[in-house]
Order: structure tokens, then sequence, then C-alpha cells
């Protein structure tokens, strides 16, 4: 009996919730048409406009509604923070309405920097035309006129997910407690450093409170880029205090914090250091400023994100964002089902790799949703390095010759590898800085790309290149057996493309031979020196922002093999950079100390010029588009880049995506 | 009866050692641990990994040491504290793992099991029965149809089949609406509608086995002069057949049975991985690719035990089924 009651009174409950929902959706929708054009013309420029919505009437999801009814959540007006600033966040087609879930697919933890970008607020983030940065978390910004001074201004009244206030205290205890000591297994980041002009020297930052709404970051030298750099190195500079004051052994004593580790699960205070310092997001007891926060263990079937009652953006018409009530992963163990259920209609919004633009394409109607092609930042769709501090000194010296890079470009038909593997989009064109980006120079796209056998033959002739007894393949000068090894990284989708790069190269006379190992393998054979040629291209927005894969810092781009080890152990190991390389590294310290945005894009343009003479990395298309795949009732998904240093799909800003 | 059990029981120690050992070891044989492929990952997503980092994360992994030196720490907190190690995967406990995926696995293997034994041992029974009649070619025909098509194959064809005429692939053991929410009649519908496809699938590759085993021990035992001795007697056809050959040709079967515990606790791997199945099979899949080995250890410790235990089960169990067996050990 008592059961039946039950039962009863949910499904009543249930009926009063849908009913709510729908007045509460029919409130908003009215009003929408009206205020889409202005808000159209809004620029992305995140000035705190102090002329929000209306009479500082603001409006509410309609299950947080519920909450403040029932007394467990304060009113939205006292949630937000003080009117002039809260932010507000332009939306990209019309103003939406609340509820919906949106489901996206992933394969548990391991993919956790993909929920990251999407719901990632950083205290600077780029603008959405990727022309530079602008306040998120942050208020405003002051900088002093040689930029050695920075005073971050924080928004009044703001709060983290759990109702505590966001003040400057959270951003010096960051500072303090989290980055100095490494708590989250990371140091310092560049960005902290200001470079002596003269010595070449780094200097630590001091980062001190102002007022508890500012905070300011002291270099001892220029640091003309510090708010780009720290987007894209520190993106989010601030934790909650007081929270980690009730977790970090620092507070609490060892024995307490070890207490608290196994609870969460984990065997020690380190590892929950790291975990809850570096990949916070996925634990529902860290406070966050994010629009949807972890509900659940993430290890499970199933993670749940839900919005943020405290989040602090609200659209042109007062309504607080996110739109959508929540983000549901539910865990897949292998990409192809994560396609299948998108073909099936059943995923909201994801991307994918080009590799899947045929399937997706055919089962547009079918699935109900629309596939929407973003741009990348690759030099190129199908690009090959050589490594050019490679193991076996006699192909070090071959890969070294720029004869022998233009000779394997110009031994291959790129309007066959064009149709082949991209279906045509990916035009023919060498790896190169693609047109918008900057660095991108005239008439690089189509440099040694004239397929032509006799030529790269005759540049073999005169490296000096031998052939062997049967007429078929070359040898080195000396006789000796020349073949490349190719290293594939396994689940890299390159099959297609290497059968017909080895074919080419045959062709021509070099023998090939391929090795497919997993990633793991590959990492370590990278870091061994190990990898004479990889199949990879190279993805950057700005070398001035992200050097890694253009200046050899540290072992990470297969072109570069052990002149990165050089850098990073400070001369110890490694292969020391001679002729254009120790250039393009002299020019990198120049970026580093420059006291002018000028001198910054003058030095980053001379890098990307010895890029172009030398053409370490060898490209046969351009780039290929990144596919954001949307159902047909999800709105205000736009078209934009997809870069790591953008963050994904999180440029969109998908707090504003709802569900018509 | 029962010293036999125990000299069995004594005799399983050294060996679980031993397989402990061995598997400890071979986990670790492969190039690299776990950290390369955990920075490869990261390093994908564009977190910076650079050495330094990748030797804390090491040091804070106790990757660092011998493997030995690993394996004393593994065993010891086993046998003082019961304590399996953490996976570094998933952070957390191994038990609490292998606890998460254990209960679906094991209603997922019992149900395919049932499956098989109720669908091929009367099967079995009467292609022997009637051998050569046109249902017996069926069977065998489906049999060696079933036993020639690998599992996945099988499980993407009626995912393919479902697609298309349900418009869902079925994946998983539930809709998305049910994965959180309390057991009620509308989760259990939907959980049974997403058990078809593994239960055949996992199911029918077995099926197929046991026909056969059944088909041919039945053979065997239909010639035999006890049959005649029955029929003289004028008992019913169906009394004879239930009576002598069937029990003698269970035989196999049972003694197979055992082994089959092993299956049980991890449910089909591949399949499961095709199907997205939260079994223990792809969680072990991962950890041995992925060198958790503190995870894939255990795991694969269990398992040992599981076959010792698995064959010590068969052979009681056919002890008490086959006298002849009990006559000639003198129990």
């Amino acid at each position: 009996m008592s059961k039946k009651l039950g039962l009863a009174s949910a499904v009543l409950l249930l009926a009063m919730t849908a009913i709510m929902g729908c007045t509460a959706n029919n409130n908003a929708a009215p009003t929408n048409s009206e205020s889409a054009s202005p808000s159209e013309s809004v620029s992305p420029s995140a000035s705190p406009s102090a002329s929000t919505a209306g009479s500082g009437d603001y409006k509410e999801a309609p299950m947080l509604q519920e909450l403040v009814k029932a007394g467990t959540l304060p009113a939205v007006d006292q949630r937000l923070p003080v009117k002039a600033d809260v932010m507000i966040e332009p939306v990209f087609e019309s103003i939406g309405k609340y509820g919906g879930e949106w489901r996206n697919p992933w394969n548990g933890p391991d993919d956790k920097w993909g929920i990251e970008m999407m719901t990632e607020e950083p205290m600077f983030r780029f603008k959405q035309d990727g022309s530079g940065v602008e306040p998120n978390v942050a208020k405003s910004v002051d900088v002093n006129a040689d930029s050695t001074e920075f005073v971050i201004h924080l928004r009044q009244g703001m709060k983290w997910s759990d109702g505590m206030p966001f003040t400057a205290d959270d951003v010096v205890f960051y500072w303090e407690h989290m980055l100095i000591p490494e708590t989250f297994g990371k140091a310092l980041y560049d960005c902290y450093y200001s470079i002596d002009p003269a010595t070449g020297e780094k200097e630590r930052a001091e980062v001190t409170k102002v007022d508890d709404y500012s905070v300011k970051v002291a270099f001892k030298h220029s640091s003309v880029q510090f708010l780009e750099r720290l987007t894209i190195d520190n993106k989010w500079f601030f934790a909650p205090a007081h929270y980690y004051k009730t977790i970090l052994p620092e507070f609490i004593g060892e024995d307490k914090a070890l207490e608290v580790a196994k609870e969460y699960g984990f065997a020690d205070t380190k590892t929950l250091g790291q975990w809850t310092g570096y990949y916070y997001w996925l634990y529902p007891q860290r406070p966050t400023l994010r629009p949807w926060v972890a509900t659940n263990d993430a290890t499970g079937n199933r993670f749940i994100m839900e919005r943020n009652p405290y989040y602090f953006k609200t659209d042109a018409e007062g309504q607080q964002l996110p739109y959508m009530d929540r983000i549901v992963l539910d865990k897949m163990q292998d990409p192809s089902h994560k396609l299948v259920e998108t073909l099936a209609g059943n995923v909201d919004i994801s991307q994918f790799s080009f590799a899947d633009y045929t399937v997706l394409k055919e089962n547009e109607q079918k699935g109900g949703y629309r596939v929407i092609p973003w741009t990348t930042p690759n030099w190129s769709s199908t690009g090959v390095q050589l490594n050019q501090t490679a193991e076996d000194p006699k192909l070090r010296k071959l890969f070294q010759d720029i004869r022998f890079r233009e000779a394997l470009s110009v031994a291959v038909d790129r309007n066959e590898v064009s149709e082949i593997i991209t279906s045509g989009v990916g035009v023919p064109a060498q790896a190169a800085v693609p047109a918008s980006l900057p660095g991108h120079q005239d008439g690089w796209d189509k440099q040694w790309t004239e397929f032509d056998a006799a030529k790269a033959e005759k540049l073999f002739d005169e490296i000096g290149l031998k052939w062997d007894g049967n007429h078929k393949y070359r040898t080195f000068d000396d006789g000796s057996n020349l073949s490349l090894l190719i290293y594939e990284e396994k689940g890299s989708d390159d099959e297609k493309f290497i059968e017909l790069l080895r074919k080419y190269y045959d062709q021509a006379g070099i023998k090939t031979e391929l090795k497919i190992v997993d990633q793991g393998s590959y990492f370590d054979l990278k870091y061994a020196n190990k990898i004479p040629v990889a199949v990879k291209t190279v993805s950057l927005v700005d070398v001035a922002l992200r050097p890694d894969e253009l200046v050899p810092l540290r072992v990470i781009t297969p072109w570069f093999g052990h002149y990165g080890l050089y850098t990073s152990s400070g001369g110890k190991e490694g292969v020391k950079p001679e002729g254009d390389v120790a250039l393009i590294l002299e020019y990198w310290d120049k970026v580093k100390s420059a006291k002018s945005k000028e001198e910054i894009t003058k030095w980053s343009n001379e890098i990307i010029k010895l890029h172009q003479k030398n053409q370490w990395m060898i490209g046969y298309t351009a780039a290929t588009p990144y596919l954001t795949v949307v159902k047909n009732n999800v709105k205000n998904v736009p078209a934009l880049v997809n870069a790591d240093e953008f963050r994904g799909i999180g440029i969109a800003h998908p707090q504003q995506f709802y569900f018509e | 009866m029962s010293s036999y059990i125990v000299r069995r029981l004594i005799m399983m120690i050294p060996v679980v050692i031993l397989i402990s050992i061995i598997v400890f070891f071979i986990i670790q044989l492969p190039p690299g641990d776990f950290i390369s492929g955990y920075a490869a990952k990261m390093t994908t997503s564009g977190e910076v990994m650079d050495e330094a980092a990748l030797k804390l994360l090491r040091e804070s992994y106790g990757l660092d040491q011998a493997w030995y030196v690993q394996y004393g720490k593994w065993i010891w907190g086993m046998i003082s504290k019961g304590d399996f190690g953490y996976s570094l995967n998933y952070n957390r406990p191994v038990s609490s793992i292998i606890g998460q995926y254990m209960s679906l696995t094991l209603v997922v293997s019992i149900i395919s099991m049932l499956f098989t034994y109720a669908v091929s041992i009367p099967i079995g029974i009467f292609s022997a029965v009637r051998q050569y009649s046109i249902a017996d070619y069926i069977f065998t025909a489906f049999g060696f149809i079933g036993m020639a098509t690998p599992n996945f194959l099988m499980a993407i064809i009626l995912m393919y089949l479902s697609y298309v005429y349900v418009g869902d692939p079925m994946l998983g053991l539930f809709s998305p609406e049910f994965i959180d929410a309390a057991w009620t009649y509308a989760k259990f519908v939907d959980f049974f509608k997403h058990m078809i496809i593994p239960v055949i699938v996992i199911g029918l590759g077995s099926t197929a086995e046991l026909i056969r085993v059944m088909r041919a021990q039945m053979l065997d035992e239909m010639d035999k002069p006890y049959m005649l001795t029955a029929r003289s007697k004028g008992l019913s056809e169906r009394r004879i057949i239930m009576k002598y050959p069937v029990r003698a040709a269970i035989n196999p079967i049972v003694s197979t049975l055992g082994w089959s515990l092993t299956a049980v606790f991890t449910g089909s791997t591949i399949t499961a991985i095709v199907l997205n199945l939260p079994l223990q099979g792809p969680v072990m899949y991962r950890a041995l690719l992925s060198q958790d080995m503190y995870l894939a250890g255990t795991w694969l410790l269990f398992m040992a035990v599981c076959i010792v235990l698995g064959t010590l089960i068969s052979d009681i169990l056919l002890v008490w089924l086959d006298p002849r067996i009990r006559m000639r050990k003198g129990m």
C-alpha cells in the first residue's frame, strides 16, 4: 500500500515538474525573437557592459527555481556577482531556453581533457576570432607601460559552485600553496618567468593581493605576452582555498590528509594533491567556477555534470547560464561506439576527425544531425617528418641534406594522395602555415609540390646515392643499405596514407620499412631517439604562444629529435643544434625577452621563415576540417577553429548552446 | 573423500604462488611502463609532460623500483592487509574496481551459460537419437556456422541488423535513461532487451561446440550392449535414453564445467568490447594493454585460482556423478 502511495506521489511530482518546466520555458520563449538581433551585434569582447538586461531581474533554470522555492538555495541575484560584474555572454544565433541533457559519450577519465575543454572557465580566454585574449573569470586587467606589472581585477560577489565567495585570496592561495610547492605535480609554468634580455636568465614573478578583488603579478623584466601565455600555460590561475584547507596535508596534517586520500580512493596524499589539484573538474567535492560541475564518480559507467547554480554569466536578457541542465557522459570502450551512437542520433554535440567524414555525411538525415566543419591550424593533413638527429650517422647526414627532403617531396603525386586519402578535400599542398594564421607566407604551400620523378632522381644522384645491383633501390654512396624506417602509432588512422607513401618512395628507389607500435612505446621510442621517420604533422596557432612543435625546447616533435633534449637538459644530453636549428633557438630567445609585440611578431616570423626555407616537415595535402556534429535541435553552435590553444569546442562557449 | 579434497587444496598454494610471480613478471615484460602510455595519451590531449613530470609520476607510483620489489610489496599487502594494491589507471583500490564490475559480469555470464546448456544438451541428444534426419542436418549446419563464426563478428552483424531495423545499435546493457535508475519493471524489460544480443553472441560459440560434443558422446553410447539389455527389458525409449546414455555422455561436459568458472567471472572480452558491455573482460584488457600491473596482476591471479579451483570442482563432480571413477579411486 505504502509503495503504491509512494509511486503515485512520485508520478504526481514528475507531472508537476514537467508542467512547471513547460511554463518556465514558455515565459522565456516569447522574448527570444525580440532580443535576437541586438545580441548578435555584441562583439565577444568581455568588457563588462554595465547595462544589464532589464531591471536586474535575473532569470534562472526551472530546476534551480525549485530549490530556491524549497529554501535550499539562495535567490538568483544573491548567487550571481554584483550587477556590474556579472559577465554577459553573447549568444551565437539566438537567446536560448533552459533544459535538456547534452549526451556526449566518452572513454572514461582518459578523455578528461575533452570534458575539461567543454566546461573550462579560464582567467582569460582567447577571443573567438583568435586575435588575442579577453578577460573571462577576471573582470579586467591593468598593464603598465613596460609590461612588468599586471593588476588583475576579479568580479565582486562572485562565488564558487558551493556558494563560498571567490576572492583574491583564492588566487594568492593557488600561487603560494599549489603552484610554488608543485602540489599538483607540475613544475611552475613558463609564463610566470620573465627573461633578462642581457643574460637570458629566468626570474620568477611575484604575486600579491592588492585588495579583496584584485591581484598583482609583478615581473622583473618585461613580459609582453604574459596574458596570452597564462591563457595557454595555466588557464585556471585560482583555486578554492577553503576546500584545499580541508584536504591538503599542509593544513590538516599528514595523518588526517591520508584519511581523506583513502576516502577519495587514493593511495597517498601526493596523488590526492595531484588529482584534485590538476584534474579537479572530475571530483564532485571540489568547488569550481565552471558552468557544469561533477556530480558523481567519473570512473563509473555514466559521468554526469550538472549546472552550477552559482555560475557567473548570464545572457543579454539576464537568464543565468548555462542553458543546458546537464552533460551526460556515457562510457564507451571504443571510439567506434561513439560514432555508431552518433549515427543512431543518440549524441547531441560531439567532435570527430576527418576520417569519419563520409560515414557521418551519409547518415546525416537518418541521424537527425548536421556536420559543421571546423578549420584546424594543422600545417598538413598528410605530413612526414625526418628526424634531424637520427641515430645512424649516415641517415642523419642524409636527412639533414635539404636536397633529400626536396626529392621526397617531389617524388609523390599529390593529386592522387588528395583524392585517395582526403576525398579531394585536402588540396595538394606543401606543409605550411595555413592562411589566416600568424606567420602565413605567400606561395609557401606551393614549394616543391610538382610531381616530378625525374627531378627526384636527379637530386638523389647529386646527393651521391647509388643504385643497388638490381637497379631497384638506392644505397648510400659507400654501397651500404639505405632504408627508411617509418613508425606508426597504433590507432592513428594513417595506414592508407603510409601505404601510398611507401609505394611512391619505392618507385623513386627509396626502400621503406614500417613498424606499428602502441602509443606508449611510440612515446618511449621518441624519447630514446629511435624514430627516424614519423608520419605526423604539426598543429599550432602561433609559434610565439606555443613553440614546442617548431622550436626544439624538449623532446616532443619527431623532426627535431634529440635537439630538444639538448635544450631541456641544458646541454648535458642530446644533440647540439647547429646551423638553422641553432638559429631558431636564438630567435626564440629574442621572442622570450622581447619588449614589444612588434618585436615578438618579427622574431616569430623569422622562425617561420627558417621552417619555410628548410621544410623539415614535408606535407602532401593541405589540412582537412575537424568535424563538429550537432543534432538538429541544438542551437548556437558556430563554426570556428579547432585548436588546443583555443580549447577545442570550448571556444564556441558551450554554456550558450541550447535545445530548441 | 575429504582427505583427498584437503590434499588437493594444499597443493594449490605453491601453484598459485608460482603463477603470481610469472604473471607479474610477464605483465612488465613489454617495453615501456604504465607511465609512458599514460604520458603519451595526455600529450595528445595537449598536456605538457616533460622528463621531470614523468620522473615524479614514476616515483609516486613506485614504478622506479625493480619488478621484484614491486611484487614483494604487492604480495605483502595482500597477505597482511588483504590489500590488492591500487590501479594506476583508475587511481582507486583494485578491489573496488573488481567489485564494481562483478555483479553485472556474473549476471551476464550465468545467463549466457544457462542459455548454452539449455539449448545445446537437448539438441545434442535429439540429433544423436535422430541421426542423419533433416533436423540433425540443420542443427549440424547451424552448429558448424556457430563454431566457425568469431563471436565479435556475430556481434557486429547483430548490431548492424538492430541499427538498421530498430534504429538503435543496442550498445551496453541499459538504455541511457535506465543506467542510473533503480531496478524497476521497466528497467528489467530494458535490460532483457539489451541482453538478447550478448547472450546469443556469447552463448552461440560454446553452444555449437557443446552440441557436437553431446551428439558424438551420445552416438558412442547408443551402440553399447547395455542399451540392448534395457530395450529387451521393455523399457520405454524415453527412459532408456535419459537414464543410461545421457548420463554417460554428459561426463565430458561436467568435467569441463569447472573450467568455465573463469569464463563466468571474466565475461567475454572481445564481445564485451564490441558491444560496449560494462563487464570485467574489457577492464582487464585495458589494464593489460596499459600495464596497469596491480589491477591486471590481481585479476590474472584470481583467474589462476579459479582454474585451479574449477579443476577440483570438476573432479569432485565427476566422482559424484560417475560410479566407475569412484570405484577406481577407491573412495
